[in-house]
């Protein structure tokens, strides 16, 4: 077990994390049963101080949450230090059997609690609040996605094993070795990147069209796409070096932090996207979530296109 | 979530903090006083790892020790010979090195014999063997000590010259050449340079014999390799390679400051417990504060932005200061008291600068213990005081 | 305009301690009128008013201001609805002590976040007209009664609302100085304000538009 002061912290945020999200949660279950906007009952006003509480729980625990993410990031770099065998965090993500689950739980948790405050923002402007139940609902949902990131995190720090030998992210992501990441190599680069692309212009041909489900879904499809796309071909181009995958050592002063800005647009883009497609709201707030998205999305695609576009400028060849 | 910030609403926290003077000033005053203790912690162990890792670098790489009955023994210095045979040794070297205790001031010197003629260990040890001369002078030895080791000498009032007692109970005289500085700190403190013969002399050790034998192996990942090969040549001995003390005198470093943050950990329990209770207890002229601004047009949501503005200024503030105060705590004043608790190893008891090593990791390690730990306090009694009816309250 | 159908308003003191404080009350309030609510305390005057500044919700009815139902508003809405257009004047005032004059006055701006502009301009029209500008930086516990009063007047005043509503307002103010507060209402009212004035002192008799008399929760017609 590993028993760094940042994973400590880390676990102990947990905690407090775990006991709050619990009380949102058995509030949110009474909300979701018996909430009833018309009845002038005293246990409904109750009900409606007790939104209150659980929807402010849930607005802290997201708001530390995203500088917490970065810092799990960092201390998994830390832990790398001591981990043989481990060069950067991708390796201490490997080194269990729970990492890769965790990091991927840990995003999706993100997008989750994203969402359900857009939705809280859009019920409480209206009167009628007519989210409130669906909004409940969808925490009711997301509480256990988030337990289960807060349990597997406990297992994955303390599966963490010093003496163990882990592979870095040099074999981790190389087209040899046996892990399931390495089938994105299998893929050969023209079709990634007509993949890639032919995703972006989707989300633009129905930005253009203002068709609203199917944006959202071609965001949904995007966030994949392009991760992938990013760890088999545009990585390579950020580091000038065909066999670098790895999809954190980007996030390093060594590439201008680069990778914070490649995720912050990702992130932002799709979320807007698939927000538009999930959340009713009037027409304005649409347009400027449609926008965002396009906004964010377009940035995206043209920053990692330029890294290779340069690099065949400067040196004349592909990699 | 695309909220401007209210600089009104913030003014008005502010106003609300200093309103409530006593209570703010306590909380701020644990506060400071928590983050000042664990960043203080933090940075001395940083500081020491930095110090650590230069010093570690300059150890060497195998230490033979002879073992017999589970002690430490002299070595045969043929050994070395033995040693240098094994193909991938760069070099051998025997060392003679001890403590001495200096009964006057009740502590230990370190005392090392260097041999000009012979190639050195350590880079240091070489420049001091081109500037110093080991032979006698006028009739008596010389010695090179650290500042330390003078410091204390003059507390006894040896200025230019010290008193060996040799284990036949007769005196030494040494002159006192020169003062050096070692690479880092830690090492020049206790420290005291005299040739191998006056070594042996002082402390009656036989010219066959040694403390133990360093080796210098050209490619550090055969290190393992040379140990098992010597260790199979002279089962007697005892190897320790540069890795491994690394690695022991981290985890001295980690155990200590893991019993520090376990204590800590209470602390801040208890911290959020009083926290707690206090806001819960509101006086009849907070609810009646709040229930004028609800009357007023304020709403729930504005009330909990004002609370939250609150319990976020007072705790980083707390936090800042906590870290500034820290700062100068450890490395204007080189942490007095605190640092006793890390510092085991060096047996004189005298000052050194701690290296100033910034790590910006600390600084949202500690924020992280802090800061939202007291905002989760404050979440429940915040929402209470929010959720008050106003009518009740102005009557 | 105000409506008020058929409310009844019961408070809970306790679980078997129940006060109906109005009893089925139906009442209407036009446009800039002024109105007088007489009776004895505990009348339900005051409750009256908290409806109307959807301060409490009632136990069965409706409370109806321009066509729109806000005693059943969740809380937000109502705190806003209450913000923009009504200006309440305590019995007791209700300033912050420890605050000045002006942060007082301040108070119901705060959680719309204008421009420093805007609140300057409106801070310092209501302190003009109420006459209390030259105090702008006092605390507000140095002043006289009637400064204080005045202070409370500015404050409901400052973002301009429709109605305005004061419970007791001359009940700690000596003849001189109530004089002087009826001479405020009455160029509120002049403004075009809606004004409901909770009040049993017979200054006030006379020159209202209409006096409705309040007797244990009922009307008395």
């Amino acid at each position: 077990m590993i028993f760094m002061p940042e994973v400590l912290t880390i676990l102990i945020l947990n905690v407090i994390f775990g006991v709050f999200a619990l009380i949102a949660f058995v509030l949110s279950v009474k909300i979701f049963l018996k909430w009833d906007l018309n009845s002038t009952n005293k246990s409904q006003y109750k009900l409606e101080k007790q939104s209150f509480l659980a929807a402010t729980i849930i607005k802290y625990i997201f708001a530390i949450k995203v500088p917490l993410f970065l810092f799990f990031i960092f201390t998994l770099d830390k832990i790398s230090n001591v981990l043989t065998g481990a060069m950067c965090a991708a390796g201490v993500v490997d080194a269990t059997a729970y990492g890769t689950y965790l990091f991927i739980l840990k995003v999706i948790n993100l997008y989750l609690f994203a969402y359900w405050l857009m939705l809280h923002s859009v019920d409480s402007k209206e009167e009628k609040q007519p989210y409130t139940k669906l909004k409940f609902a969808v925490f009711i949902g997301a509480f256990f996605f988030f337990v289960a990131e807060l349990i597997l995190e406990g297992f994955m720090f303390s599966a963490i094993d010093v003496d163990k030998m882990v592979s870095c992210c040099g074999t981790l992501y190389s087209s040899t070795s046996t892990s399931y990441i390495s089938n994105i190599f299998l893929i050969n680069t023209p079709l990634l990147l007509s993949l890639f692309y032919g995703n972006f212009l989707l989300i633009i041909l129905f930005y253009i069209v203002k068709k609203r489900y199917l944006f959202a879904i071609a965001n949904l499809l995007f966030i994949v796409v392009s991760l992938v796309s990013l760890i088999a071909f545009f990585g390579t181009y950020i580091y000038e070096l065909p066999t670098h995958h790895c999809p954190f050592c980007f996030l390093q002063k060594d590439y201008y932090y680069v990778g914070y800005a490649i995720y912050a647009l990702l992130f932002g883009g799709t979320f807007y996207g698939i927000i538009v497609g999930f959340i009713q709201s009037s027409k304005s707030e649409k347009n400027k979530n449609y926008f965002i998205s396009i906004l964010l999305n377009s940035i995206y695609v043209i920053l990692l296109s330029l890294y290779p576009i340069l690099y065949f400028i400067k040196n004349g060849v592909w990699l | 979530m695309k909220n401007k910030i209210n600089i009104y609403l913030i003014e008005y926290a502010i106003n609300a903090i200093l309103r409530q003077r006593f209570k703010s000033f306590f909380i701020v005053t644990v506060f400071t006083l928590l983050t000042f203790l664990l960043t203080s912690v933090f940075f001395i162990t940083n500081s020491l790892r930095y110090e650590l890792e230069t010093t570690v670098d300059a150890l060497p790489q195998i230490i033979v020790q002879k073992i017999k009955a589970g002690r430490h023994y002299d070595i045969d210095t043929a050994v070395v010979d033995d040693i240098l045979g094994i193909s991938g040794v760069n070099d051998a070297v025997a060392r003679v090195w001890g403590y001495y205790y200096f009964e006057n001031a009740g502590v230990n010197f370190s005392v090392v014999g260097i041999d000009r003629y012979e190639k050195q260990y350590k880079n240091s040890f070489t420049k001091l063997v081109e500037n110093f001369d080991f032979d006698d002078i006028n009739g008596t030895s010389t010695m090179l000590i650290g500042s330390g080791v003078k410091r204390t000498m003059q507390s006894s009032y040896y200025k230019e010259y010290f008193n060996f007692i040799k284990p036949d109970g007769s005196l030494k005289k040494v002159q006192i050449a020169g003062i050096f500085d070692a690479e880092t700190e830690l090492e020049s403190n206790d420290m005291i340079i005299i040739s191998k013969d006056l070594f042996r002399e002082i402390f009656d050790i036989q010219e066959s014999k040694a403390t133990d034998i360093v080796v210098k192996v050209a490619n550090p990942q055969e290190i393992a390799t040379v140990v098992s090969k010597i260790k199979l040549l002279f089962p007697d001995t005892r190897i320790i390679t540069n890795q491994d003390l690394k690695v022991s005198y981290q985890n001295i470093f980690d155990y200590k400051s893991g019993i520090f943050l376990a204590l800590f950990v209470v602390a801040l329990f208890t911290f959020f417990i009083i926290i707690y209770d206090k806001s819960s207890g509101l006086t009849s002229e907070e609810k009646r504060e709040i229930g004028i601004l609800k009357a007023l047009g304020w709403t729930v949501d504005d009330v909990l932005k004002e609370k939250f503005y609150e319990a976020f200024l007072l705790s980083f503030f707390s936090y800042s200061f906590g870290i500034g105060l820290a700062l100068a705590y450890v490395y204007i004043f080189g942490a007095p008291l605190l640092r006793n608790i890390f510092v085991g190893y060096s047996q004189l008891k005298t000052s050194f600068e701690l290296p100033f090593v910034f790590d910006f990791q600390t600084l949202f390690l500690v924020f992280f213990l802090s800061v939202p730990i007291y905002i989760a306090a404050t979440l429940i009694p915040s929402w209470k005081v929010a959720t008050l009816e106003a009518d009740e309250v102005i009557r | 305009m105000i409506k008020l159908k058929n409310i009844t308003k019961i408070y809970e003191v306790s679980k078997n301690d129940k006060i109906t404080a109005l009893h089925n009350i139906n009442l209407t309030v036009q446009e800039g009128e002024l109105i007088v609510l007489k009776g004895a305390s505990g009348s339900g005057k005051s409750t009256i008013l908290s409806l109307i500044a959807a301060l409490s919700k009632p136990t069965s009815g409706e409370v109806i201001v321009d066509d729109k139902q806000i005693s059943k508003l969740p809380d937000n809405f109502a705190s806003r609805y209450r913000r923009d257009n009504i200006g309440f004047i305590f019995q007791k005032y209700n300033l912050l002590p420890t605050l000045s004059v002006r942060d007082n006055i301040l108070l119901p701006l705060v959680p719309l976040n204008p421009h420093a502009k805007e609140v300057e301009e409106k801070i310092q029209r209501v302190m003009k007209r109420f006459q209390i500008e030259h105090k702008e930086n006092v605390i507000v516990r140095n002043l006289s009664g009637g400064e204080q009063q005045r202070v409370a007047i500015a404050r409901a005043n400052v973002n301009n609302p429709k109605i305005i509503i004061a419970d007791e307002p001359t009940a700690n103010l000596d003849e001189n100085l109530s004089h002087h507060f009826i001479e405020i209402v009455k160029e509120l009212r002049a403004l075009g304000k809606t004004i409901i004035i909770a009040t049993h002192d017979p200054l006030f008799f006379g020159f209202a538009d209409r006096e409705i008399e309040i007797h244990k929760g009922k009307i008395v017609l």
